[in-house]
């Protein structure tokens, strides 16, 4: 095994910092811009009532959970789509009791994905009108960001969307998980 | 005095006031057993904890109910640079509610550092061994032995041992397990012997009060003496319901190398060498997956029942610092951990019953601090030093290996791009310089050092009893104390300092 040698490291600390600040001053510019550009024309369906995120949040969470937790079979009835067991809706109630400074970063984000994005993944276009490959480029591209508060913010989007859609018992079977010992159902949860 | 008992403080509808000989923050393992023992000596005490009174009956097994529950943050504590994932408990019963239940006492070596380098006195190996040999009595400390092992830990003892590296049954405090293997979720059969269970029922029936959902939101003090603690009771939406405020003779913080330190910070004490908050190390760590052709399904039965010691030495400068466990999460866990999204996590996901998850925890010399934000909240600081990176590359590594001589067909080590070896020689031609913080994903369960003890007060924020240096009667009982990482699970050497240190405390608080 190999080990990289220390050399050049305060010249990559500098630039890293540097590129750091870009990404926060990118991050709130996506939070401005979803402020100042376009808020409006996301529907959330039905009467929903929404804990936390504003409408267009919650748009935006529906698109990337949907591909965050994209089935491994297409078509194959038995995989609960991340709309079936809700994870858009579960991520409002969650996020509504976290902390704000949280609750903050995390809106920034999204408006970050929702428009900045897809610009530096080579799109002209919102990431929730994009293809769902598209998506898949854009999520990609910032899963594997070189600034560390954008990969960051992609895990953390990711963990909750797995909470979201794992929480639910119609999943546990594509993974083999026979669930909680308590309170189980007579022909098991899967 | 009143006599003991658990109080709600959900159910408060008044204000309160309180004037005991001491009060307690926080109800893990060192408050608890802070707690008992003041209660014991027939002081009048009660203990704050700002998390929920739960019980077995409360903890369902389900990840998405009980880490809002028994986890600071929801379990979404991180370190300012979201670097690291803290997992910290909450709640009465501390971090003795969701561990899994590892004992291990503070090793020879550690002491006689702290002895020698940090000025610690009174606390030599055989100074504390009275202290280790009652706590472990109390928790029924006993080894887990082969037919308690899982498939998990099977494995990783065959690696081990076909590596001819060193390795060992480890000591739980457990009494009655069902090998469910929720462990980390709360045990829903009363099988954990911990804070819950012993000490603090002990407490109660010595004449302690704990109340839960109280918030010890600063301490007070005239800069040289504590006269009490001002605490609001929430509801369970976390909305104030009263104010408590307690005066005391003697304040114990026990609300963690975190939230102690925070605590401390807010409270503004006198802190004149600059070194409270100071000092954290987090032990952090990371997992390495190996996928098997036989059934694991490591989420069954006894976590973290076997260690491999082959990369640990506690001697100071040492090279090999690196404490490896298994690692088993369940889906939500386990899902947020797997490298990439979409359909090709979903199909990663599928081998789930079939892979084998061990970890590698650096004993770290990273000194990181806790300070707070504008709202007073903790904010942590750790940025990991270059030899703590290179301890968690060789870990990994060393995981991988454990795995490949255990029989695994593949390893993954988690990072983006995932690694992905099938033999020892690919494993010995990986370049290892991906593995650092944000590229790799870390977690810690044992915050350490913010409050170090010494006699030194130009080093150290508290004395080797455990009281500040500069405000008299305010102590420490957490993993605060710790001058430096401890190289494994803390819960013992906590429980042992809390009683050791507790003559000291009691003597305070009678006036004396």
């Amino acid at each position: 095994m190999r080990e990289a040698s220390g050399q050049g490291r305060r010249v990559r600390l500098t630039r890293r910092r540097l590129i750091q600040a870009g990404v926060a001053a990118a991050l709130v510019l996506g939070g401005s811009a979803v402020a100042v550009v376009r808020t409006r024309g996301y529907v959330v369906p039905g009467d929903r009532r929404l804990a936390f995120f504003s409408p267009w949040q919650f748009v935006v969470v529906q698109h990337a959970a949907r591909r965050i937790a994209a089935p491994d079979r297409a078509g194959d009835a038995a995989i609960p789509t991340a709309d079936d067991v809700d994870v858009a809706g579960f991520m409002d109630g969650w996020i509504a009791r976290m902390q704000p400074g949280v609750r903050r970063d995390l809106g920034r984000f999204l408006g970050y994905l929702e428009h900045l994005a897809p610009v530096g993944a080579g799109f002209a276009s919102r990431f929730t009108r994009l293809s769902p490959a598209d998506q898949d480029t854009v999520l990609a591209s910032v899963e594997a960001a070189s600034s560390d508060l954008l990969r960051a913010g992609f895990d953390g989007l990711k963990s909750l969307v797995f909470m979201g859609y794992y929480r639910d018992p119609r999943t546990w079977g594509i993974v083999g998980y026979d669930g909680p010992l308590l309170n189980r159902p007579a022909g098991g949860w899967r | 005095m009143s006599g003991g008992g658990f109080v709600r403080g959900r159910d408060l509808s008044q204000d309160l006031k309180l004037e005991v000989d001491a009060v307690v923050i926080g109800t893990g393992a060192g408050g608890s057993v802070a707690l008992r023992e003041l209660a014991r000596a027939g002081l009048d005490v009660v203990a704050l904890e700002e998390g929920a009174w739960l019980t077995s009956r409360d903890f369902d097994q389900r990840e998405d109910h009980m880490l809002p529950q028994l986890f600071q943050d929801m379990g979404g504590r991180a370190t300012e640079d979201m670097a690291i994932r803290v997992l910290q408990g909450r709640g009465v019963g501390g971090s003795t509610v969701h561990n899994t239940n590892l004992c291990k006492r503070t090793p020879d070596a550690i002491l006689d550092l702290w002895a020698r380098k940090y000025g610690v006195a009174g606390a030599s190996a055989a100074e504390l061994r009275p202290a280790f040999e009652t706590i472990e009595r109390d928790l029924s400390v006993s080894e887990m032995t082969a037919p308690m092992r899982n498939a998990n830990n099977e494995l990783l003892r065959k690696g081990v041992t076909s590596l001819g590296w060193r390795g060992g049954p480890l000591q739980h405090n457990r009494v009655g397990c069902q090998q469910s293997g929720y462990c980390e979720l709360g045990c829903a059969y009363d099988a954990k012997q911990n804070a819950l269970k012993v000490m603090l029922p002990q407490a109660v029936a010595a004449g302690a009060r704990v109340y839960a959902d109280v918030e010890a939101v600063r301490l007070l003090h005239d800069g040289e003496r504590v006269t009490g603690v001002m605490a609001v009771a929430r509801a369970a939406d976390g909305t104030p319901r009263a104010w408590v405020d307690v005066k005391a003779r003697v304040v114990v913080l026990s609300a963690s190398a975190v939230g102690s330190a925070a605590l401390a910070r807010k409270s503004r004490l006198p802190d004149p060498h600059g070194q409270l908050g100071r000092g954290l190390r987090l032990h952090p760590g990371a997992a390495v997956a190996g996928r098997f052709d036989g059934t694991i399904e490591g989420w069954h039965g006894i976590p973290q029942s076997y260690e491999c010691t082959e990369h640990l030495s506690f001697e100071e400068g040492s090279d090999a610092r690196v404490w490896i466990v298994t690692a088993f999460a369940h889906p939500i866990g386990t899902a947020a951990t797997m490298p990439g999204f979409g359909a090709a996590h979903m199909a990663s996901m599928r081998a789930y019953p079939n892979i084998g998850v061990l970890t590698a925890m650096v004993h770290d010399e990273t000194r990181g601090e806790v300070a707070v934000d504008d709202d007073g909240r903790p904010v942590l600081r750790y940025a990991m030093t270059e030899p703590d990176r290179r301890q968690l590359a060789k870990g990994l590594a060393a995981c991988a290996r454990i795995l490949l001589a255990a029989g695994a067909r593949e390893v993954t080590i988690p990072a983006i791009p995932p690694r992905r070896v099938t033999t020892t020689a690919e494993l010995d031609a990986l370049d290892l310089s991906f593995v650092r913080p944000h590229s790799v994903p870390l977690t810690a369960v044992h915050p350490m050092g913010t409050m170090r003890m010494g006699e030194n007060p130009e080093t150290s924020v508290v004395r080797s009893t455990g009281e500040h240096h500069q405000v008299r009667g305010l102590f420490v009982a957490d993993g605060s104390l710790f001058p430096t990482s401890l190289g494994g699970p803390p819960q013992i050497s906590i429980y042992s300092f809390a009683l050791h240190l507790a003559p000291h405390v009691i003597e305070r608080a009678r006036g004396t």
